[in-house]
């Protein structure tokens, strides 16, 4: 199914109760489960839900955290350097392109990501240094843990197209019912 | 003292199990030809991060390292080539954050504090050389000179001073007798900019009946960076013992922008004057060079080197060639 298609059906289904629930669920690849998988859900409608206005992409002991960062349009992401060394964050693909300059310790910069899509930092220091920013267009959305659980908060009860992305993984699109008792099972194969 | 940091360290790594999934190994291997007839090979491991649940952070490396030749200072960035397995940086760290203001502390063995002294900043972003005042051989200071002792760094973001008081315990050729030593160091950043002034008292490396007194030098250095586009420069002054003095220093110019891709454009122009009579030395030399990542972690790093004046066993032109391999696990 197309994503347009895909639009057509949430439209359609949208919405189908007032009351919120979580939305649990797992991601694995090739039957192990994983962390870093990057689960949301279309909702057409739901942007006037305020996006969380901050996140951070720290930098310490010369490696990025969180290695995955997903966050809503409109977001700003700040990049603090924590370590004793300077660092250089750039972007040079995909969807938003920056280059931060060097900045020492203690230092903050910070990039408005205001458009969907994905893309991938880099320190030009410390090639070894690399991370995804995710970028949605929706309020529902939740990154696997070490367990490769998610918890998705928050989601009006009824029927939505979800994605799925991970690095290195195809993205994978299909529907999920959303109920109280629902369960969402991300399978790469 | 030696034995007191790996004390130290020891108590350090029995924390270890209850953050292990935080710790970072890593592990890289080089491998370069020069045109100067030398062929070199290196691997270091690495192992750094949190210790246990608190906010210190500890970095061990060990280096081995060989050449064919120990003529050229070709590939001699950051490590010592003589065969030898060898501990190198091995210490514990704290950055504390309160509002505004920066407290660190820094105990251990650590490269000497003085200017631009990172690794990773000034060895590997394309050059296959240190620059000629980082080189114990040239009467100024080496890339190898190890601190154990204790660094405090206190300010801002902003402004920072670092002081540090140690003995040395260096690695590779040229090594300092034990002593006393004091480095001090103050950062100003703003915007594009970053300007830092160095300051060390410590023993001299050379040894002989004609050395006498204390190595000192001074130093200034400059980043500026803009649009892709970074521009730093370091100049040092002082003397390596009594009765000489030595001065010198590098401009950089780093290129990375969007349509370059994996490639970083790099171009230093260097000189170190060293007055001692009939011995004096004036080293002149220029380098272009480029890195390119490559497939996975990667790295290939060229050179081309024109020194029309520089120091012995060196051709006025030489090419050098590199692959670095990093693993993190």
């Amino acid at each position: 199914m197309t994503r347009l298609g895909l639009l057509g059906v949430a439209l359609c289904v949208w919405p189908a109760g007032p009351v919120p629930t979580d939305l649990i669920g797992t991601a694995s690849a090739s039957g192990k489960t994983i962390a870093d998988a990057v689960i949301w859900l279309d909702a057409p409608g739901s942007g006037r839900v305020a996006p969380r206005t901050e996140a951070v992409l720290d930098q310490r002991d010369l490696q990025f955290f969180p290695h995955v960062l997903a966050v809503q349009v409109g977001t700003a992401v700040k990049f603090p350097n924590h370590d004793r060394v300077f660092h250089n964050v750039f972007s040079f693909h995909d969807r938003k392109k920056f280059d931060l300059g060097l900045y020492p310790v203690g230092v903050v910069r910070q990039v408005p990501f205001d458009r969907a899509g994905l893309s991938r930092v880099f320190c030009n220091i410390h090639p070894q240094m690399a991370a995804y920013v995710i970028v949605v267009d929706t309020p529902y959305f939740a990154v696997s843990d070490s367990a490769g659980n998610f918890r998705i908060k928050g989601v009006p009860i009824g029927t939505y197209p979800y994605h799925a992305w991970r690095p290195g993984g195809s993205i994978l699109n299909a529907m999920v019912e959303v109920h109280p008792a629902a369960r969402l099972d991300v399978r790469w194969p | 003292m030696r034995t007191a940091v790996a004390a130290l360290l020891a108590c350090a790594i029995a924390e270890l199990p209850a953050s292990a999934q935080s710790l970072i190994t890593e592990v890289t291997f080089s491998a370069g030809r020069s045109t100067e007839d030398v062929n070199a090979g290196s691997t270091q491991i690495r192992l750094f991060g949190p210790v246990a649940k608190s906010d210190w952070r500890v970095y061990l490396e060990g280096t081995w390292g060989d050449t064919s030749s120990a003529a050229s200072d070709a590939f001699g960035a950051a490590y010592p080539y003589d065969g030898r397995v060898r501990p190198m940086e091995l210490y514990l760290e704290r950055t504390a954050h309160r509002g505004g203001a920066i407290l660190g502390v820094r105990a251990g063995r650590y490269r000497l504090p003085f200017g631009i002294s990172a690794r990773s900043d000034h060895a590997y972003t394309g050059f296959t050389r240190a620059p000629l005042v980082r080189y114990g051989t040239n009467w100024a200071l080496s890339n190898t000179f190890l601190e154990t002792g204790v660094e405090i760094l206190a300010g801002s973001p902003a402004v920072q001073v670092a002081a540090s008081v140690g003995i040395p315990q260096d690695e590779g050729a040229y090594r300092r007798p034990r002593g006393l030593d004091t480095v001090v160091r103050a950062q100003v950043f703003s915007g594009p900019l970053i300007v830092g002034a160095s300051h060390v008292r410590t023993q001299p490396s050379e040894v002989g009946k004609f050395v006498h007194g204390r190595m000192t030098f001074s130093g200034v250095d400059a980043r500026w960076m803009a649009a892709g586009v970074q521009l730093r420069g370091e100049w040092i002054f002082g003397r390596p013992f009594d009765g000489v003095w030595t001065r010198g220093g590098y401009l950089d110019g780093i290129v990375h922008v969007e349509r370059m891709g994996p490639v970083t454009g790099v171009l230093r122009f260097e000189r170190l004057d060293y007055f001692a009579g009939e011995h004096s030395d004036f080293y002149r030399r220029v380098t272009i060079g480029a890195r390119i990542r490559t497939w996975r972690a990667f790295d290939v790093q060229l050179s081309l080197i024109r020194q029309p004046r520089g120091p012995e066993g060196s051709r006025p032109t030489a090419f050098d060639a590199g692959l670095t391999y990093t693993a993190r696990f």
